[in-house]
């Protein structure tokens, strides 16, 4: 390729780049705004003196701690829901072949399919009738998990995939048991790919809304998804909370996907070259 | 003496195709045995079965006259050394050479000297905190040798361990192998589609075709003795020459060649009974003028330097070998000769080797 294509691709991705950051740019910069330069016409792209008290009275005025709190609690409990049980069933998925392993593929494909919007009715009704209602963020949990479930599996069933069968059989050979073998090999092998797996279904778990909106009606045990919308009343809406807010909210995660940007390629990508 | 590995009417079943058809090996201790057949006849299953990866579906597996049919890997001690040498890649040259004794509880100060000691009987002194992704193909495959030596198994399991490297490398590896396995007088069974390293490593080379066992014994008796025109044709490189010919009843078979040559055979038989001819290529002598004659055009001419191998215009082939380099070029009409006592008989319909 010529360096001039290369200067125009480079070009090209930058503006796309610029297209897709251009709201998470508008987010920070409306943090930092008074209401009335959020308004002002033409529109000012750099606020003029940073507001950040912004930041000091949302964090005390909108509970952030609590709904933060909140949040991580959720994340963790599906990260460790899904970790649990998805890696043992990607393995298995990973290593045995045949018309039931395809069919389950299949279905869990499938499940990955169906939005959330159409599986909370069912949840609901179901969670209601178990009694489940009565512990509102454990159930929370457990409908997410549903979701992420298909998703981890399809990722860490991949990531098993890249360890060559040949390398279990001679862990049995020399003597490891078939538990033994999978802890010991198998499992440090295909770490960074769960890991990386694991660390995404951590933010849509941090980050989920439909099930924690229907399930949890507690003010005090919503996670932040929920808390933030508190500030979108029908008359006003104070836009400047809201965005810091958001801010607060998304920042944890972005820094995390920068930092771990290079392992969330790789691990994604696992497999896929030899 | 107890043999090392038994095995007695072994099955592999996969539900209806059936792997392995009435296996009955014995392979005595301090013994080299070669698996060898053509790819999917079911050579490295039965290694696999041996080593406790497959289950056996049928007969008796011993080793050390114990039944282990039912027995985990783990509790045959057996060595392995894989096809992809399946080196662990997370752990050094170490840690993969000593895995096995922290399996089995050995102490970290005799550990690291079993490493020390294995790693110079293969060379790799110096490369004992290398990761696995750091050798080369000819140190990985040592490294899987140490592996399994480390151990002082009952046996060891080689599957096609040499396919991997190339060709003078495998060459040099052949005697490696071999001479570790004399040194340490090991019992070793050895896996590989390659007739030429079973009949140079082996004491006892088996051959296998579709799960069954076509013929075992020492190399030379495969050569010199083979069963059927499969092993025949399998043995020896290049592969025999097949010609259908007919018994004369008196001491001699027509070849269906033109000319309708006669050469002589040890057997009578009822005249005119079909039967197939081998012929090596190495047995067949170009233009003396005693023995037998069988006038041929030569079709084409390959020169190695070494050795010149001359086929035959017309159907069937015949494929002549000759020891340096030849003067005969493609379009030469030329006779052969049978070096005496060298002529295979089989059953057409068979295969079976006739005898006289």
């Amino acid at each position: 390729m010529s360096a001039l294509t290369n200067r125009l691709m480079l070009a090209a991705a930058l503006a796309l780049a610029a297209i897709y950051l251009f709201p998470l740019y508008w987010m920070y910069v409306t943090s930092l705004k008074t209401q009335s330069s959020i308004f002002a016409v033409p529109p000012e792209f750099l606020p003029g003196t940073p507001q950040w008290q912004n930041y000091v009275t949302i964090w005390e005025l909108a509970n952030i701690p609590r709904f933060m709190g909140n949040s991580l609690f959720i994340a963790v409990g599906v990260t460790a829901i899904t970790g649990l049980f998805g890696a043992g069933c990607a393995y298995v998925l990973a290593r045995y072949r045949n018309v039931w392993i395809d069919a389950a593929l299949f279905t869990i494909l499938m499940l990955q399919v169906l939005p959330p919007s159409l599986m909370v009715t069912p949840i609901f009704v179901g969670f209601s009738w178990a009694g489940l209602l009565e512990y509102p963020r454990i159930a929370a949990i457990l409908a997410i998990s549903a979701k992420t479930m298909p998703f981890f599996v399809i990722l860490c069933r991949a990531a098993f995939m890249t360890v060559p069968r040949e390398l279990e059989e001679a862990a049995l050979v020399d003597g490891n048991s078939r538990a033994g073998a999978f802890f010991m090999i198998v499992l440090p092998l295909a770490r960074n790919g769960i890991l990386i797996s694991a660390l995404l279904v951590f933010m849509q778990g941090f980050g989920e809304y439909v099930y924690s909106a229907s399930i949890i009606a507690d003010n005090r045990l919503q996670p932040a998804s929920i808390g933030m919308t508190n500030y979108l009343q029908p008359n006003q809406v104070n836009w400047n909370a809201i965005m810091a807010f958001a801010a607060t909210y998304v920042t944890p995660i972005l820094a995390a996907f920068v930092l771990l940007q290079r392992q969330i390629v790789n691990g994604l990508t696992a497999g896929a070259l030899k | 003496m107890t043999p090392q590995i038994e095995l007695v009417d072994v099955q592999k079943h996969y539900g209806s195709f059936h792997a392995l058809k009435d296996i009955n090996l014995t392979v005595p201790k301090g013994q080299f045995v070669a698996l060898v057949g053509p790819s999917g006849c079911g050579k490295s299953t039965l290694l696999r079965s041996i080593a406790g990866l497959e289950r056996i579906s049928g007969g008796t597996l011993r080793i050390e006259a114990q039944v282990v049919n039912d027995l985990p890997p783990r509790k045959r001690d057996l060595a392995m050394v894989f096809q992809s040498y399946a080196l662990y890649p997370h752990m050094s040259v170490r840690d993969n050479l000593t895995y096995a004794l922290r399996l089995n509880g050995v102490s970290k100060a005799e550990r690291a000297k079993a490493a020390e000691e294995v790693a110079g009987v293969i060379g790799l002194e110096d490369l004992l905190d290398r990761k696995p992704r750091e050798l080369s193909g000819g140190q990985r495959q040592r490294v899987a040798m140490g592996r399994a030596i480390i151990r002082e198994p009952k046996a060891f399991l080689f599957d096609e361990p040499l396919s991997n490297l190339d060709a003078a490398l495998r060459v040099r590896m052949r005697k490696e192998v071999r001479a570790l396995h004399d040194r340490i007088g090991a019992t070793s069974v050895y896996v590989t589609h390659d007739q030429i390293e079973a009949m140079t490593m082996a004491d006892h080379v088996v051959v296998l075709r579709a799960g069954v066992i076509e013929q075992q014994g020492a190399p030379m008796e495969l050569y010199d003795r083979p069963a059927n025109r499969f092993v025949a044709g399998f043995i020896g490189s290049p592969a025999m020459n097949f010609v259908p010919g007919a018994l004369t009843g008196a001491g001699t078979v027509r070849l269906e060649l033109p000319g309708s040559p006669e050469i002589g055979v040890e057997m009578g038989g009822e005249a005119g009974r079909a039967v197939t001819v081998g012929l090596r290529p190495e047995h067949l002598i170009v233009g003396r003028e005693e023995g037998a004659k069988i006038p041929v055009t030569i079709g084409a001419v390959e020169q190695t330097g070494s050795s010149c191998y001359l086929f035959t215009e017309g159907d069937p082939e015949v494929l002549v070998t000759t020891e340096g380099t030849s003067a005969i070029r493609a379009g030469d009409a030329v006779s052969l000769h049978v070096a005496p006592g060298h002529v295979h008989l089989f059953d057409p319909k068979t295969g079976l080797t006739l005898r006289g």
